[in-house]
C-alpha cells in the first residue's frame, strides 16, 4: 500500500490511434479499438509500487478513442529544479542518479522499458525524492503500436531506438513491425539526463529535425560524449566534472547496446559505493491472502512524548482510497481537463468527410488538430475532498474492532450514518462520508482476515463498498491458503479439447464491458477458465462457465489467482455438480424445486405458467447455470451477488421467483409465444427490488421446501458460524435424522405442484417441541420464520384418534364439491381467514395429501406444502395428541 | 527466439539433466513455467527452488541478449546503409511534427473557425433572438427575390407558349420550319438570359447577406466582449411587439402521421434509444414552413433548435436517395436544391460549390479504387467521374429546418426490386452512414424506411412489409454493432415513409416495429404490495 503522503493526483489525456473507416479484422468482425487495448494493458500498472516511481491510479476511456490517465504527481520536476541551482554539488547529482536507478531497476524488474525518460518526467517531492513518471506509456500502448504519436523525446533516445524508426504497425497482427526497445535504452537516456543536470543546460534545441540528423552522426564518431561536448560547446565544462562521475556518464552513453551496462550494473558503479551500503531494501508491506509470514517485516512505530502524529490523517490512507473518495467528492476528470483547455476539438460538423464509398472508404475530411499529443498534466485539486471530510473526527480514521456494538459512528454533518445505511445501495455508493467509514472499517477487517471473518460476514449484510468488493467476496467465499502457489502450478498452456469452445465463448461474454472486451482480459479469461477445467477433471466445460467467471475476473483483474480461487469456491457452493458431463438429473431436480417454489409463493402465476406450458426448462437453465451472470449486466450482477454470496445454495431459487414477480403482470397477460420472446431478451429488472424480494421470499419459505438430493452434502468440518437463526445454515448441511427430508424421484417431484417439508421443519415452525428463540436471518425485525397452519386431510375418524396440535381437519374425501370448489365448513372458514399462513397438508401415506394440495393450488391458494411421509412420521415423536372428545 | 535451458540436479546419487526449449521473450510468469516443468517431468519437490532460481536467471540473461541483438541489428542496418539515414530522419520528423503538439505547427485559426466559435457562443447568449430574427429577415428578402423570379419566369413562359402556339398554328402560312426553329432558339435564349439575370441577382444578394451577417456577428461579439452595450440592443430595434394571432393561424399546421417508440438494445447491458416512424415528404424536414402571426412571418421554433445545435455534439442527419450524376438538374436533387436556395447559408458553401469539390474527390476515389482492384485482378473498367451505387456524399447545411447534415446516397433502380438482400450496396451504405453518425456525433438520423421517396405501383403491401422488415433488422444490427465497446449515448432514429402511404399500411409497419425492436419496460402503476 502506498500512502498518499504529500502526493497530488495528476491527470493527462491522449488519443489512441483510430483505424481507417473501412478497416475490419481478418475474421470480418469489427476491430477492437486501440483505446480498449490500452485500457486492458494499463491495469497491471496499477499494482506497481515503489518509493521512486509515481503510482498509476486510473484510466478512463471517453468518446472517440480519448483516454484519460490519472497518476501520482508532484509539481516539481528536474526540468524546473535544475535551474534553481539545487544540483550544483556532485554529491547531489550522484544521489539523484542513484534514486533514478532505484526506480528504473524496479520498473525494469517488472519487464517494462521506460522509453520515456526526460527531465520533466522525473518528478521531485518536497523532500527532493525522485519519482519517475510516465514509465507506463510505452507498455500500455503496446510498445507504441496503439497510438499514432512517438513515445519519448527525441534527444533522450538511444541510438538503437533511432535506428528502428517510428513504430510502424503491421496491418495483420496490429503489432509494431520492429522489435520493442529493450531496457538498456533507458540507461542511455539516463546519461543524457545527468549530463543536462550537470551542465544546467538543455542539450539540444526544441525543434527535432536539426538534432535528429546530428545524433545519427554519432555513429561516425568514436565517442558520443566527446562528440556531444564538441557539438554543444561544453567541452570546458566537462573539465569541472570529476573523473568518476564522467566515467559513469560515458558508460551510460555507450553506443552499442550489448556493451552498454544494464541498470543493475550501473547501480554497482563505484560512485554509488556509499549509497549502496546505506540502502534499505524496499519492503512492500502487507499483502492480503498471502502465505508469507505477514509480520516478518513488522516494525512497530515508536510513539513517545516527542513524536508528533501527523494531523493530516487522510495522507496516511492509501492512494487508491483517497482517489476513490476524491471521485465521490464530485471529481470530474473530463470537466477538469476541459477547464484546462486540454480537451479542445473542432465541432464535428466541420470535420465531416465529403464522400464515402460503399466499402467505407472516406475522402475529403480533415484531421482534427485537437487529437495531437499534448503532454501537459493537470493537478486534481484535493480541496473539495478535504472540505467534505473536515468535520470527521480523528477517531473515525482508526476504528476499534473489538468493540462489539461498534456500528456506524454518528457524524456531525450528516447525522446518524445508520440512517444512510438503510438507503438504497446506489445512493450509499455515492455517499462520500458513508463510504469513507465503510472502507476504513473494511480495510481493517480485511487485514484481520480470516480471524475476523464472522465480523466481515456481519458487515457484508449491510453492504459492500465497491472499492473492497473483490477481497470481501473472497472472504465470504472463505478463500484461504496459498492461492498463488496453487494457481501457478496449474498448467494453463498445454492445449486441451475445450480450448476451442472457450475461445468461441469469451468474445461473447459481457463484451459491452470495456475492461472485459480488451485482449488482455481475453487472455486472462482463457487462463482462468482453463485452469478450472484442468483442475476439475470430473467436471466438464459447459457454456456459462465463462459468465460465472466474468464477475470474478472483472473484480480481480490484476490477480488471476484470486479470481480463480473465488470461482473454485463459488461453484461447489451454489452449483454443486452442475458441471458434470451428464448434469440432467441435477438440473431437472433444481428446476422442479424451482417450479414448486413459484407455485408456493404465487399460485396464480404458477397455474398460468403451467397452463400455457411455459416451464422453467425453457428459460431458467441459463439463470441457474450462470447464477444470473449471463442474464444481467455486470454492475447488476455485482449487486445481486453481494447478497447471493450471503445466502445458501437455495437462495438462487428465491432470486428466480423474485424476477418472475417483477414481471408478474406481463407474464399473466402473455401467452406462450410472448413469454418466450420476453425471456429471449431479458427486460430491464430492478436489482434493488429483486434483492429485497428474494430475501423476503427466502424468509417465508420453510427451509426443507428447497431440499434437493443433489445439493452439496454436509461438510465434515464444523462450521465456525453458530447456528444463530432458523436460516443461518443450509438445510443440506444439517445433520440428517429420521425426521429429515429424503430423496424423492424426479417423476414424483414433477407430478406434485407443491413442495414437501420435513417433519423436523414442521416441529420447528409449529413450535411443537416448545418455543425456541430464533433470530431472523436479516436485519429486518418483522420477518422471523414463516407462521404455519396445519391442515389434516385424513378422515374425521382418523383425525379424532390423534392429530398434530393446532391442526384443522378437512377430510379429502368430502372436501371438494362436484364443481371443484371447497365445500364450506368451519375448517374451510378458518383456512380462508388465514390465507397468508403457510399451509402444511398432513395426510396418510398415499397421495391424498399431495392431491389435496394440488387442488388448493388450482383454487389459487399460495403457500401450500405437504408434510413428507404424512402423519406416520410423527408417531415416534410423541407429539400427536388426542383431541378432547367433545371437539 | 528459441533457446535451450539446461538444468542439472542430483537424485538418489544420480546426476540428472533436464533440457527444455524456452521461447524468448517469455510470455507467462517463470513460476508457471516451473510448475509445468515439475509436473511434466515429475521432478522431486526439493529441486523446485533451485530450478526456479536457475530458470529465472536464465530467462533474464536470454531476454537481455535478445534485446541487445535487436538493438545491434537496428544500428547495423543504418550503419550498413540498408536503411537510408535521410528517410529515417524524415520519418522521425514527421512523427514528431504531425502528432505531437509541442512540435507541430501552431494551428492557424481560420476565419470560418473563428466565425463558428463566435456564432456558437452568440447563439447561446441573450443575443440569440436577435441573431435568429436577422437570419429570418435575410431569408425573407431571398424569398422575395425567388418569388419575383418565379413569377417573371412563369410570365415569360406563358408568353412564349402563346407565341409558339400561335406560330405552330400558322406553320406553312406565316412561318416556315426555319422560323419555328429560330423562335424556339430565341425563346430559349431569353429564358437563359432572364434566369441568369435572376441567378446573378440572387447570388449577389446572398454574398452580400453572408458578408453582412458575418460582419454583424463579429461586431456584436466584440461589443459584448467590451461589455459596452448589452448584446440585445439590436433586438429592441427589430422585434416589435407582435400582433395577436389570427384564428386561422392558431390552428396547428397539418400534422404528419408519426409514432414514437423507446427501445432497448443489447443483451445484458441495455442502451436506450428513440425510434420515430414518420409519414411525410422528405423535404418537409428541410423546408421552412411559413409561420405567420397576425400576418407577419416569424421564424419557426425548429429553427432555433437547429441553430443552437449547429456547432454542438448533437447533430441531426438525413439520408436522401439520389442518382449517380453530380448535379442538381433532376428529381430529388432538383427539389432539394430548391429548398436549399430558399435562404442564404451563412456557414457552408452552396450546393454548386460542393458539387465541383465533389467531382474532384470522386475522380480521386475512383482512381484509388482502380489501383486497389488492379492489385487483386487486372480486368477492371475504370468509371471515371461517376459515382457508384452505394457511395454517398455529405453536405452540411445551416439553413434547413430540422437537419444539419445530409447524406446523399446514390441508388439505382435495383432498390425497386422486391428481393434485395442485406448485402445490397444501399444497405451497406446505411451501415457506413450509421458508423459516421457515431463517429461525428450525429445523434438523430432520418432514414427512408422503404428506400424510396415516393409511392410507385410496384410497392404492393407485401413489398412494403418486406422492405420495412429488412431495413428495421439491418438498422438494428448496425446499431448494436456500433454501440459495442461501451458507447452508451442514446440516439434517435427516424424512419421515414413516403407521403401517400395508406394509413393502414402505416399502422402495419408501425405494429411490426415492436416485434423487431425490444421496447423498454412499460411503466406499471403498482397498487398494493
Amino acid at each position: 500500500m502506498t500512502a498518499l503522503g504529500k502526493a497530488e493526483f495528476g491527470v493527462q489525456t491522449f488519443f489512441a490511434a483510430s483505424y481507417p473507416n473501412d478497416k475490419c479484422g481478418a475474421n470480418g468482425l469489427p476491430l477492437t479499438p486501440n483505446s480498449i487495448k490500452i485500457l486492458g494493458r494499463f491495469q497491471v500498472l496499477k499494482t506497481y509500487e515503489h518509493p521512486n516511481i509515481c503510482k498509476y491510479l486510473d484510466i478512463v476511456r471517453t468518446k472517440h478513442e480519448r483516454l484519460i490517465v490519472v497518476s501520482e504527481y508532484y509539481k516539481d520536476n528536474l526540468q524546473n529544479k535544475v535551474k534553481t541551482d539545487h544540483f550544483h554539488s556532485e554529491k547531489k547529482v550522484i544521489e539523484l542518479a542513484f534514486e533514478i536507478l532505484k526506480g528504473l531497476t524496479y520498473v525494469q524488474s517488472k519487464n517494462l522499458t521506460h522509453r520515456n525518460i526526460s527531465l520533466d518526467n522525473i518528478l521531485l517531492t518536497q523532500k527532493n525524492e525522485v519519482k519517475l513518471s510516465e514509465y507506463g506509456l510505452y507498455h500500455m500502448t503496446d510498445e507504441g503500436a496503439d497510438v499514432s504519436f512517438p513515445i519519448g523525446k527525441a534527444k533522450y533516445m538511444a541510438p538503437e531506438v533511432f535506428c528502428c524508426g517510428p513504430v510502424v504497425v503491421d496491418e495483420n497482427c496490429e503489432k509494431g513491425i520492429s522489435p520493442p526497445s529493450g531496457p538498456k535504452a533507458d540507461c542511455w537516456s539516463l546519461g543524457i539526463v545527468l549530463l543536462e543536470v550537470l551542465l544546467v543546460s538543455n542539450m539540444f534545441v526544441k525543434k527535432p529535425d536539426s538534432m535528429i540528423s546530428k545524433v545519427l552522426i554519432f555513429f561516425l564518431e568514436k565517442d558520443p560524449l566527446e562528440f556531444l561536448a564538441k557539438d554543444c560547446g561544453f567541452e570546458d565544462k566537462l573539465q569541472n566534472i570529476s573523473v568518476e562521475l564522467l566515467s559513469f556518464i560515458k558508460w551510460c552513453l555507450t553506443k552499442s547496446p550489448s556493451k552498454r551496462p544494464s541498470c543493475q550494473q550501473l547501480k554497482h558503479h563505484s560512485i554509488f559505493t556509499v549509497l549502496n551500503s546505506q540502502e534499505v531494501p524496499y519492503k512492500n508491506g502487507y499483502k492480503i491472502l498471502s502465505v508469507k509470514p505477514r509480520s516478518l517485516d513488522l516494525e512497530l512505530p515508536v510513539l513517545d512524548q516527542l513524536s508528533v502524529l501527523d494531523p493530516d490523517h487522510l495522507s496516511q490512507r492509501s492512494m487508491e482510497e483517497v482517489y476513490y473518495l476524491w471521485r465521490l467528492a464530485g471529481g470530474e476528470l473530463e470537466s477538469i481537463l476541459k477547464k484546462a483547455g486540454l480537451i479542445k476539438s473542432h465541432p464535428p460538423i466541420t470535420l465531416l468527410p465529403l464522400l464515402c464509398g460503399c466499402e467505407g472508404e472516406v475522402s475529403g475530411h480533415i484531421r482534427d488538430q485537437g487529437e495531437l499529443l499534448d503532454q501537459t498534466k493537470v493537478v486534481l485539486s484535493q480541496d473539495q475532498l478535504r472540505n467534505r471530510l473536515q468535520d470527521i473526527e480523528e477517531k473515525a480514521y482508526y476504528p476499534l474492532l473489538e468493540d462489539d456494538n461498534l456500528g456506524l459512528p454518528t457524524s456531525p454533518s450528516s447525522g446518524d450514518l445508520s440512517d444512510t445505511a438503510s438507503l438504497p445501495l446506489v445512493i450509499k455508493e455515492r455517499d462520500i462520508e458513508y463510504q469513507f467509514h465503510r472502507i476504513i472499517l473494511y480495510e481493517r477487517l480485511l487485514k484481520a482476515y480470516p480471524y475476523k471473518r464472522p465480523y466481515i460476514w456481519k458487515e457484508a449484510r449491510l453492504d459492500i463498498p465497491p472499492l473492497v468488493r473483490a477481497h470481501v467476496w473472497a472472504a465470504l467465499l472463505e478463500v484461504e491458503g496459498d492461492i498463488d502457489g496453487e494457481y501457478d502450478n496449474i498448467d494453463k498452456e498445454t492445449p486441451t479439447t475445450t480450448d476451442r469452445q472457450i475461445e468461441v465463448d469469451i468474445p461473447r461474454c459481457h463484451q459491452y464491458h470495456q475492461l472485459l472486451s480488451s485482449p488482455t482480459a481475453h487472455y486472462k479469461f482463457k487462463r482462468v477458465l482453463k485452469a478450472w477445467v484442468v483442475s476439475h477433471s470430473h467436471y466438464v466445460y459447459w457454456q456459462g462457465l465463462d459468465s460465472l467467471c466474468a464477475p470474478f475476473l472483472a473484480l480481480n483483474f490484476n490477480h488471476e489467482a484470486l479470481a480463480y480461487a473465488c470461482l473454485k469456491a463459488f461453484i461447489p457452493k451454489y452449483l454443486h455438480n452442475f458441471f458434470l458431463k451428464d448434469n440432467s438429473a441435477v438440473i431437472q431436480e433444481y428446476l422442479a424445486v424451482f417450479s414448486h417454489l413459484i407455485t408456493f409463493h404465487d399460485a396464480e402465476l404458477g397455474n398460468h405458467l403451467d397452463g400455457i406450458g411455459f416451464i422453467p426448462d425453457l428459460y431458467a437453465i441459463p439463470w441457474f447455470l450462470t447464477m444470473y451472470a449471463h442474464v444481467f449486466p455486470l454492475h447488476k450482477v455485482l449487486h445481486l451477488w453481494d447478497t447471493l454470496l450471503l445466502g445458501n445454495s437455495s437462495f438462487p431459487l428465491c432470486i428466480g421467483v423474485a424476477i418472475l414477480q417483477q414481471l408478474r403482470a406481463r407474464l399473466l397477460s402473455y401467452g406462450f409465444n410472448e413469454c418466450i420472446l420476453l425471456f429471449s431478451d431479458m427486460p430491464e429488472i430492478s436489482i434493488e427490488q429483486c434483492v429485497q424480494d428474494s430475501i423476503r421470499i427466502f424468509c417465508s419459505t420453510p427451509k426443507s421446501a428447497t431440499y434437493r438430493q443433489h445439493a452439496r452434502p454436509m461438510k465434515k468440518v464444523n462450521d465456525m458460524r453458530p447456528n444463530l437463526s432458523y436460516y443461518s445454515r443450509d438445510y443440506n448441511e444439517q445433520p440428517q435424522t429420521e425426521l429429515s427430508m429424503e430423496a424423492i424421484s424426479i417423476e414424483d417431484l414433477k407430478s406434485e405442484k407443491c413442495p414437501r417439508i420435513s417433519a423436523e421443519d414442521l416441529i420447528e415452525l409449529g413450535e411443537l417441541a416448545g418455543p425456541r428463540h430464533t433470530k431472523s436471518p436479516t436485519k429486518k425485525k418483522q420477518s422471523g420464520k414463516p407462521m404455519i397452519l396445519v391442515i389434516d386431510v385424513r378422515s374425521i375418524e382418523e383425525f379424532k384418534r390423534g392429530n398434530v396440535p393446532g391442526s384443522i381437519n378437512i377430510p379429502f374425501q368430502t372436501a371438494f364439491s362436484p364443481e371443484g370448489d371447497l365445500s364450506p365448513c368451519q375448517s374451510v372458514t378458518t383456512l380462508n381467514s388465514c390465507k397468508s399462513l403457510v399451509k402444511v397438508i398432513v395426510g396418510n401415506r398415499g397421495r391424498n395429501a399431495s392431491n389435496f394440495a394440488n387442488e388448493l393450488v388450482r383454487l389459487g391458494y399460495s403457500r401450500v406444502c405437504v408434510l413428507h411421509k404424512g402423519i406416520d412420521i410423527l408417531r415416534s415423536t410423541g407429539l400427536i395428541i388426542v383431541p378432547p372428545a367433545d371437539f | 527466439m528459441e533457446t535451450e535451458f539446461v538444468f542439472e540436479f542430483k537424485c538418489k546419487g544420480l546426476k540428472s539433466k533436464l533440457t527444455v526449449p524456452v521461447n524468448i521473450p517469455v510470455k507467462e510468469p517463470v513460476e508457471e513455467l516451473v510448475g509445468r516443468l515439475v509436473k511434466a517431468k515429475n521432478l522431486p519437490a526439493y529441486v523446485v527452488e533451485d530450478l526456479q532460481k536457475d530458470l529465472c536467471k536464465f530467462v533474464e540473461v536470454k531476454t537481455a541478449e535478445w534485446n541487445e541483438k535487436n538493438g545491434e541489428e537496428a544500428i547495423k542496418a543504418v550503419f550498413d546503409n540498408k536503411i537510408d539515414e535521410n528517410i529515417l530522419i524524415d520519418k522521425w520528423n514527421k512523427a514528431f511534427t504531425q502528432e505531437v503538439k509541442t512540435y507541430a505547427k501552431p494551428e492557424e485559426v481560420t476565419n470560418e473557425q473563428m466565425f463558428s466559435e463566435v456564432y456558437h457562443s452568440l447563439i447561446h447568449s441573450p443575443a440569440l433572438e436577435t441573431v435568429l430574427n436577422l437570419e429570418h429577415t435575410y431569408a425573407l428578402s431571398v424569398e422575395d427575390i425567388i418569388t419575383n423570379r418565379d413569377a417573371d419566369l412563369n410570365h415569360l413562359d406563358s408568353k412564349q407558349q402563346e407565341e409558339m402556339e400561335e406560330a405552330l398554328n400558322n406553320v406553312g402560312i406565316k412561318y416556315n420550319d426555319e422560323d419555328i426553329n429560330q423562335l424556339a432558339q430565341r425563346h430559349f435564349d431569353n429564358t437563359q438570359l432572364i434566369s441568369s439575370k435572376w441567378a446573378s441577382e440572387l447570388s449577389n444578394l446572398k454574398e452580400t447577406q453572408k458578408r453582412e451577417f458575418k460582419e454583424w456577428v463579429m461586431k456584436v461579439h466584440e461589443d459584448s466582449q467590451n461589455n459596452s452595450i448589452p448584446p440585445t440592443y439590436l433586438l429592441r430595434a427589430m422585434s416589435s411587439a407582435l400582433p395577436d394571432a389570427e384564428d386561422e393561424e392558431r390552428q396547428s399546421q397539418p400534422t404528419r402521421l408519426e409514432e414514437s417508440f423507446t427501445i432497448h438494445l443489447g443483451a445484458q447491458m441495455k442502451t436506450t434509444h428513440n425510434i420515430r416512424l414518420l409519414c411525410t415528404d422528405v423535404l418537409d424536414l428541410c423546408r421552412h414552413k411559413t409561420h405567420t402571426v397576425g400576418g407577419i412571418a416569424i421564424p419557426q421554433p425548429q429553427r432555433l433548435q437547429t441553430a443552437m445545435s449547429l456547432y454542438s455534439n448533437s447533430l441531426c442527419g438525413l439520408v436522401i436517395l439520389v442518382d449517380n450524376r453530380v448535379n442538381n438538374y433532376t428529381g430529388m436533387k432538383r427539389a432539394f436544391s430548391k429548398v436549399c436556395e430558399q435562404s442564404t447559408d451563412f456557414h457552408f458553401p452552396d450546393l454548386d460549390h460542393r458539387y465541383s469539390m465533389l467531382e474532384q474527390e470522386v475522380i480521386k476515389m475512383n482512381e484509388l479504387r482502380r489501383k486497389k482492384k488492379e492489385e487483386d485482378d487486372m480486368s477492371i473498367k475504370s468509371n471515371g467521374s461517376n459515382i457508384n451505387t452505394g457511395d454517398f456524399y455529405i453536405t452540411e447545411h445551416s439553413n434547413l429546418s430540422e437537419i444539419h447534415v445530409v447524406f446523399h446516397l446514390v441508388c439505382d433502380d435495383s432498390v425497386r426490386a422486391s428481393d434485395i438482400s442485406s448485402r445490397h450496396p444501399a444497405i451497406l451504405s446505411l451501415r457506413n452512414i450509421i458508423k459516421l453518425c457515431f463517429r461525428y456525433d450525429i445523434h438523430t438520423i432520418t432514414i427512408p424506411l422503404l428506400l424510396t421517396h415516393e409511392m410507385t405501383e410496384e410497392m404492393t403491401i407485401p413489398w412494403c412489409m418486406k422492405r420495412a422488415e429488412l431495413i428495421y433488422k439491418c438498422v438494428k444490427g448496425f446499431m448494436i454493432e456500433m454501440a459495442t465497446y461501451g458507447a452508451q449515448e442514446s440516439r434517435t432514429i427516424q424512419f421515414l415513409v413516403p407521403r401517400g402511404l395508406s394509413e393502414d399500411m402505416f399502422n402495419n409497419i408501425s405494429n411490426m416495429l415492436p416485434t423487431i425492436f425490444r421496447l423498454s419496460n412499460p411503466v406499471i402503476h403498482r397498487t398494493g404490495p
